[in-house]
C-alpha cells in the first residue's frame, strides 16, 4: 500500500494533467460519437440535400422580396412624377397611397402592442403530445385574432404582414405564413388604439389562451405595449388569377352568389 | 527538454479538447429550425417555398414591366395615366376595396359551429389560395373575425344564423381537396363536432361584394 502511494507519488505532474485532460478528451469523443448515430437514425439519407434546397429557397425568397420593395418603391416614383394633367396626376397618386395603405403594402407605425411565444422548456411528462408544449399555427391565430378584435389595423408576425390572403399553417413543428417560414421566437407586433394592450390583455378569449396554453403547457408569453410599433409593408405578390374585376353594369348585389340563404 | 514535450503535447491536447467541446455544442444546438424537420415535412416545405417563390418572380417581372412603361412615357414626355389606372384597379382588386367575379367554392355551414372553426375555415380556405372570401354578404379582410358562442356568431357585427355561407374565390378543386382531405378540415369537425355539417360546392361563377371597411389606418401612419 505504502509502496503504491509511493509510485504514484512518483509520478511527475504533467503526466497527472496530461492524464485527466485525455480522459475529458475521451469523454467528449465518446460524447460526440454518440450523439451522431442518433441524428443520423433520426435523420433519413435524403434529408440533408433537402435542407440545403429549403435553405437555398428560403434566401432566393428573401432576395425576390426584396427587390418586390425596391420596384414598389421605383414605380411609385415614376407614377407620382408622370406626366400629363396635374390635377389628375395628382389624384390618381392620392387614390393610389390609400389604395396602398388600405392593401397593407406600406410600413406603418403608431401605437401598438407586441407578443411574443415561444415554445415551453418543461420536461414533458411521458404520455403527454410533445406537440402540446410547442407553438403552433393556431397559437399565433388566436392571439392574432383577438387583436383584429380589439381594433388593430396591421399586423406582423416575425415581420410577415398579415394581409386578406394570408394563412397560418403548421409543418411539423414548424408555421408558415405567406409561404414564408417562420422561426421561434414568435413575434407578433400590431398597430391600434392606445388602449389595445389592456384590450387584449382582458379579453376572455385571451385569459382562456393564457389558461389553455401558458399555464397548462408552460408555452412562453412575454407581452407589452408600444408607442411606436412598427409593421412593415407586405413583400409578396398582389397578382390575381381567379378573381376578375366585375364587368362594368354589373352588380354585386343582384347575383345569388352573395345573397344570404 | 521533458517538460517542454510536456507543455507542447498539453497544448495541443488542449486544443483538440476545445475543438471537440464546440463541436459538441454546435451539435446540440443546431437542433433548432429546418435541420428539426422529418424528410416529409421539409418536402412539403420546399413545395410551398416553390410555389410562393414562382409567384414572387411572377410579381417582380409584372413590376419590372410596369416600371419600364413608366419610365418610357416620362422619356417620351407621355401620360401614364392608363397605366396608373391599372395599377390601381389592381391592387383595389385585391385588397377588398371592389367587388370580384370569379369561379370558386360556397362551404355550407350548418349547426351550433364555434367561432374558431369558422376562422379556422377561412385560414384553411387562404392556404388554399382562396383569393377572395366572403361570410354571406360580408366580404372577408384581413381583419375580419368571426366572433360569439356558438349559436350567436357574427362577423363585422353581421350576425350569422345557420346555415350560413362561406364564398372563396380561387381554384375550386384545390380549394374542394384542401377542405375534404383526410385529416381536414371537415373529416376534423366530423369528429369534434358531430353536429356540425360543412357542405363544399363548386361554382363556376361567384360575385363578391367589397368590404364595408374603411380600410385606411387611422392610429398608424405611414414610416417615413
Amino acid at each position: 500500500m505504502a509502496g503504491l502511494i509511493a509510485r504514484a507519488r512518483a509520478i511527475p505532474s504533467w503526466q497527472l494533467t496530461l492524464g485527466a485532460a485525455m480522459l475529458v478528451l475521451g469523454f467528449l469523443v465518446t460524447a460526440q460519437a454518440g450523439a451522431e448515430p442518433s441524428r443520423v437514425q433520426y435523420t433519413s439519407q435524403e434529408r440533408p440535400p433537402l435542407v440545403e434546397t429549403a435553405t437555398t429557397l428560403q434566401s432566393q425568397q428573401d432576395d425576390l422580396k426584396a427587390q418586390i420593395l425596391q420596384l414598389r418603391t421605383q414605380i411609385e416614383q415614376l407614377e407620382a412624377s408622370s406626366a400629363g394633367n396635374g390635377a389628375l396626376v395628382t389624384n390618381m397618386n392620392q387614390q393610389l397611397q390609400q389604395a396602398r395603405l388600405a392593401a397593407g403594402l406600406v410600413d406603418l407605425q403608431g401605437p401598438g402592442v407586441v407578443v411574443q411565444l415561444e415554445d415551453s422548456t418543461q420536461a414533458i411528462p411521458p404520455g403527454a403530445a410533445p406537440g402540446d408544449y410547442l407553438v403552433g399555427a393556431s397559437d399565433l391565430r388566436t392571439v392574432v385574432n383577438e387583436l383584429w378584435l380589439d381594433g388593430a389595423e396591421a399586423i406582423v408576425v416575425n415581420g410577415e404582414r398579415i394581409t386578406a390572403t394570408s394563412g397560418l399553417t403548421d409543418i411539423g413543428s414548424s408555421i408558415l405564413l405567406n409561404g414564408a417560414y417562420l422561426q421561434p421566437p414568435y413575434q407578433i407586433v400590431a398597430i391600434g388604439p392606445k388602449d389595445i394592450y389592456s384590450r387584449l390583455t382582458s379579453s376572455d378569449n385571451f385569459a382562456q389562451f393564457v389558461k389553455a396554453r401558458i399555464e397548462a403547457f408552460g408555452i412562453r408569453l412575454g407581452a407589452g405595449a408600444l408607442d411606436n410599433a412598427v409593421v412593415p409593408a407586405y413583400a409578396g405578390t398582389v397578382a390575381l388569377s381567379y378573381a376578375r374585376a366585375l364587368p362594368p353594369g354589373a352588380s354585386p348585389v343582384a347575383t345569388s352568389g352573395v345573397s344570404a340563404p | 527538454m521533458r517538460s517542454r514535450r510536456a507543455q507542447w503535447t498539453i497544448g495541443f491536447v488542449a486544443l483538440v479538447l476545445g475543438f471537440l467541446a464546440i463541436v459538441q455544442l454546435r451539435a446540440q444546438a443546431g437542433g433548432v429550425g429546418l435541420a428539426n424537420l422529418s424528410a416529409q415535412d421539409l418536402t412539403t416545405l420546399i413545395a410551398s417555398l416553390n410555389q410562393r417563390n414562382t409567384q414572387l418572380a411572377s410579381e417582380v417581372s409584372t413590376l419590372e414591366a410596369q416600371a419600364r412603361s413608366l419610365q418610357q412615357a416620362r422619356a417620351q414626355g407621355v401620360s401614364a395615366m392608363g397605366g396608373l389606372r391599372d395599377d390601381l384597379d389592381r391592387i383595389r382588386l385585391w385588397a377588398g376595396l371592389d367587388p370580384v367575379t370569379g369561379r370558386g367554392v360556397v362551404v355550407e355551414c350548418a349547426g351550433p359551429m364555434t367561432a374558431d372553426a369558422a376562422n379556422d375555415l377561412l385560414n384553411e380556405l387562404r392556404i388554399a389560395g382562396a383569393e377572395a372570401l366572403a361570410v354571406n354578404s360580408v366580404r372577408v379582410v384581413a381583419a375580419t373575425v368571426v366572433a360569439g358562442p356558438p349559436g350567436a356568431l357574427s362577423v363585422e357585427n353581421v350576425p350569422l344564423t345557420s346555415p350560413f355561407r362561406v364564398y372563396a374565390i380561387g381554384n375550386s378543386i384545390n380549394l374542394t381537396a384542401s377542405l375534404t382531405r383526410v385529416g381536414g378540415i371537415v373529416s376534423q369537425l366530423q369528429v369534434t363536432s358531430p353536429d356540425v355539417q360543412l357542405t363544399v360546392t363548386p361554382e363556376d361563377s361567384l360575385v363578391l361584394p367589397a368590404t364595408d371597411r374603411s380600410l385606411l389606418p387611422v392610429d398608424g401612419k405611414p414610416r417615413l
